[in-house]
């Protein structure tokens, strides 16, 4: 530690435009500052965070020979990093800043109390004061980042990523749930605007994540625990027993030219009758299976819970030898540098919202059932028809924001974002795959924001498509026939609608995936209120999580289209790749410590650590704790509650804590 | 305010009335206040159309719930306390019910109806309900055919309400009373005359 010396503290307090000097004298906070214990400077600038703002900060460092400096200005989040810089660019250690927040704690919350908002602000640079003379110089500490990431998902946004880590040179595991690859994109016939086929654009991406020879392909595996830090993630994957072998697991068996080449002569065999999920349940699967024929890996799957182990499908695949009824789980460890989060979504249960009867009416289906029924390699080989009957549908109502932009509790607040478009493709589906056939969009505005959705938009109502501005109050059903009753106003006509129609499909909401919740929590990230994942920050950081070295890819941050998604997956897996690529990151060095002489040995500390940094150790024949400064992110719960003040807080020490307490508390008279 | 135009030909005048609508024809008080009578929300409606899809009386009539709940947002207090349709609300509550932006609209015409009695623009009938109920306890008196139905079904004549115990009368009495509901009735209708 540097020669103690006496605290120099230079204050400079931000107008940030008017932010802050709209409802807070600066002039007033400035002086304030100047009378303040060990202050020698105060000044005030219109940016504090621009060049010449942060130059003055450095310059007042040496002309004054201060020891820390203090900015009151906005959110350590937003600019705490910025002043550091500046701080060690005057030749200070970086640590040796601290910040008053006085806009988003101040300024922006009492805009219409001058005086208590400037009243307030100088409490605030006092407090800080009294911490700034405290600070210790801090010295970061850097570690190792392993040569490897994790993405979890497979789908569009979770093949990209790897796809791009992998092409980077990064060993690259990709992680997904269900036995394919693919994802919701995969179940889709068509993508707006453009109404590629969406199967012809994803599978020889599927192929190229099987092929890339850096990406480690695990479907039907899930993630079970994950230990450290950015740089040393220690993750444990729980692999599900899948029943067959690959024909790798099967050499490794001592199985010569063995294991699955996907013949599909077990499944012939199969006599165990299932729905197939992919198709939700609108197609048979047998307990061997797999999803569709595009698969990747191209490997069978067997259902352990529907199983009844007859051994038919054993016999039948012969001497492959792939298929082994006595298979378990399997728990592998894996160490990575940075992972990237890709859950995506599942549609809301929309039959939540009763009045519309999904579940209740046969022919009221959701989008994407909508999609495997147009889908030419969906169960009716893409005939659409009324599940009621089998008949071709001739009218068919599309209800739009159908739970989402629901402040009702039962639906969703926010806007799903992409329902409007493929709803707008699903009428020109119908209208080109159904001579006569009339589809009613039924919206209350059309959110045609993406490039070339506009002209999508002209183009269906070009094509014949009927909108019809209102939301739809409920449906009935014709008992006899089964046609539906759509129930809406028409807005612009400003008379109540009575619409019968052959076929509803509701463009349900989408909430995060069943599981997402207990990835989110194993990987630290938190969720905004909606319940997606939280970004770092909304506009800046969006691929970019609080957890140092966990990225968000896709549709699990919020609800975005295929464009955004694949874009977003591109910009996590860039971010991921930085700290791997430079092969060690720097970490905040606000790690406890223990005072070896203070510390009695007795490891209450230990079990309180909720990060697991914490261990007893035998030094010089005593027991005392160590802690392990990677894995510990300064929380402060042993310190605070060690009985014998042995832990020291770096950057929060008891001392810069009373001392802030006490300036807060005596006011300024000290 | 609507400019005023002379033609000197009042049905001609009536079909080019200047249908314009100014934004000193709003008055934000009329909203603030009508969701303090009615306990919701009503500046949050994003105008869906859901209540009127709802609404049992809009296939039947000119009642739009939407046009009213659009007035409520605007503060469009004269059109929306005299349009005769504000007394078409059968008060089902389907609207509330289903409104995706959990606004009562139900409620939302009620404190319009109240903020309109206030000006004592109140139909004819609600008056003659209000009469109804102070000489009998019933919104619906009991009648003949009532009496007769009810004796075919094995029950008393007169239900065990005030038909049943005149005395309780009264007490309702007491109460319209209070707030001064009967004479209000009363003398509006007998200015109506």
């Amino acid at each position: 530690m540097a020669e103690k010396k006496e605290a120099r503290i230079g204050v400079f307090v931000c107008h940030c435009g008017t932010n802050i000097a709209g409802s807070i004298d600066i002039e007033a906070v400035k002086e304030y500052a100047r009378t303040l214990p060990n202050v020698v400077h105060a000044d005030d600038y219109q940016y504090v965070c621009s060049t010449p703002g942060q130059t003055m900060i450095a310059d007042a460092i040496k002309e004054h020979d201060l020891t820390g400096t203090v900015v009151a200005a906005c959110s350590p989040r937003l600019h705490e990093p910025t002043f550091r810089m500046a701080t060690k660019v005057g030749g200070l250690n970086p640590f040796r800043f601290e910040m008053a927040n006085i806009r988003e704690q101040n300024s922006w919350v009492h805009m219409h109390d001058r005086e208590g908002a400037t009243g307030k602000a100088k409490d605030a640079v006092r407090i800080a004061v009294a911490k700034a003379s405290l600070l210790e110089d801090l010295i970061p500490k850097s570690v190792p980042v392993e040569h490897a990431a994790m993405v979890v998902g497979g789908g569009v946004a979770g093949m990209q990523a790897a796809l791009d880590l992998g092409n980077a040179g990064i060993k690259t595991y990709l992680i997904e749930r269900s036995p394919t690859i693919g994802g919701r994109m995969s179940q889709l016939d068509k993508t707006f605007p453009t109404l590629d086929c969406s199967q012809c654009i994803l599978t020889p991406k599927m192929v190229d994540v099987g092929r890339n020879e850096n990406i480690e392909l695990m479907t039907y595996t899930e993630v079970e625990e994950v230990e450290g830090y950015i740089g040393n993630f220690e993750i444990t994957l729980r692999k599900k027993a899948r029943g067959v072998l690959t024909p790798e697991e099967a050499e490794a068996r001592g199985i010569v030219g063995g294991g699955c080449n996907g013949c599909g002569d077990c499944v012939d065999v199969c006599p165990v009758i299932k729905g197939n999920e992919f198709e939700f349940e609108m197609a048979p699967r047998k307990a061997i299976y797999i999803y569709h024929p595009q698969v990747v890996p191209n490997l069978y799957t067997l259902d352990f819970n529907t199983c009844i182990k007859c051994g038919l499908c054993v016999e039948a695949c012969g001497d492959k030898k792939a298929i082994d009824l006595e298979m378990v789980d399997e728990l592998i460890k894996v160490k990575v540098g940075t992972a990237i989060l890709a859950t995506g979504y599942d549609l809301f249960p929309i039959e939540n919202k009763t009045e519309w009867g999904y579940k209740k009416y046969e022919n009221v289906i959701t989008g994407l059932e909508f999609e495997r029924l147009i889908c030419a390699s969906g169960p009716t080989g893409g005939h659409l028809v009324r599940p009621s009957d089998g008949e071709t549908p001739k009218k068919v109502a599309f209800v739009l924001c159908a739970g989402s932009r629901d402040n009702t509790g039962v639906g969703k607040p926010y806007c799903s974002r992409f329902c409007c478009m493929y709803s707008l493709k699903h009428a020109h589906q119908i209208i080109e795959k159904i001579p006569g056939a009339q589809p009613y969009l039924l919206y209350m505005d059309i959110r045609s924001f993406g490039k070339m959705y506009e002209e999508f938009y002209y183009r269906i109502q070009d094509e014949g498509a009927k909108f019809i501005r209102g939301r739809v109050a409920n449906i009935l059903e014709d008992p006899v026939t089964k046609n539906l009753h759509v129930f809406t106003e028409d807005t612009l006509l400003q008379r109540p609608i009575d619409l019968e129609v052959d076929l509803v499909v509701l463009a349900s909401a989408v909430q995060p995936t069943a599981g997402a919740d207990a990835v989110r929590k194993l990987f630290g990230v938190s969720c905004s209120q909606d319940g997606w994942m939280l970004e770092a920050h909304p506009k800046l950081n969006p691929c970019g999580t609080t957890t140092a070295g966990v990225f968000l890819a896709g549709v699990c941050q919020g609800p975005k289209d295929i464009p955004d998604t694949v874009a977003q997956a591109e910009g996590a897996a860039s971010a991921a790749s930085i700290p791997i690529h430079r092969g060690e990151v720097e970490l905040e060095p606000y790690f406890a410590q223990c005072i070896e002489e203070k510390c009695a040995g007795c490891g209450m500390c230990v079990n309180l650590c909720p990060y697991s940094a914490l261990a007893l150790v035998e030094k010089d024949g005593k027991k005392v704790m160590e802690v392990t400064e990677a894995k510990c992110k300064g929380c402060g719960t042993c310190g605070g509650f060690c009985p014998g003040g042995a832990i020291h807080m770096q950057h929060f020490t008891t001392p810069q804590i009373v001392a802030q307490i006490d300036a807060f508390l005596l006011g300024g008279e000290q | 305010m609507a400019r005023e135009k002379d033609y000197g030909n009042p049905s001609l005048e009536a079909k080019l009335k200047d249908r314009y609508y100014y934004s000193d024809d709003t008055n934000r008080d009329f909203t603030k206040e009508v969701e303090k009578i009615g306990r919701t929300i009503a500046h949050m409606c994003y105008q869906c159309g859901t209540c009127t899809g709802s609404c049992p009386s809009a296939p039947r009539s000119s009642y739009r719930i939407r046009l009213f709940m659009r007035r409520a947002v605007l503060g469009l207090e004269e059109e929306a306390l005299t349009d005769p349709d504000l007394w078409l609300c059968t008060t089902c509550y389907s609207c509330t019910d289903r409104c995706p932006r959990d606004i009562a609209p139900t409620d939302v015409i009620m404190a319009m109806r109240n903020l309109a009695a206030r000006r004592d623009i109140v139909p004819r009938n609600f008056l003659k309900t209000v009469q109804a109920i102070y000489t009998t306890g019933h919104g619906v008196p009991n009648n003949d055919v009532n009496r007769a139905a009810r004796v075919k079904l094995g029950m008393d004549a007169e239900p065990p309400t005030t038909c049943g115990f005149p005395e309780y009368i009264e007490g309702i009495k007491a109460i319209i009373d209070h707030y001064g509901l009967k004479d209000r009735a009363d003398k509006i209708l007998s200015e109506g005359e």
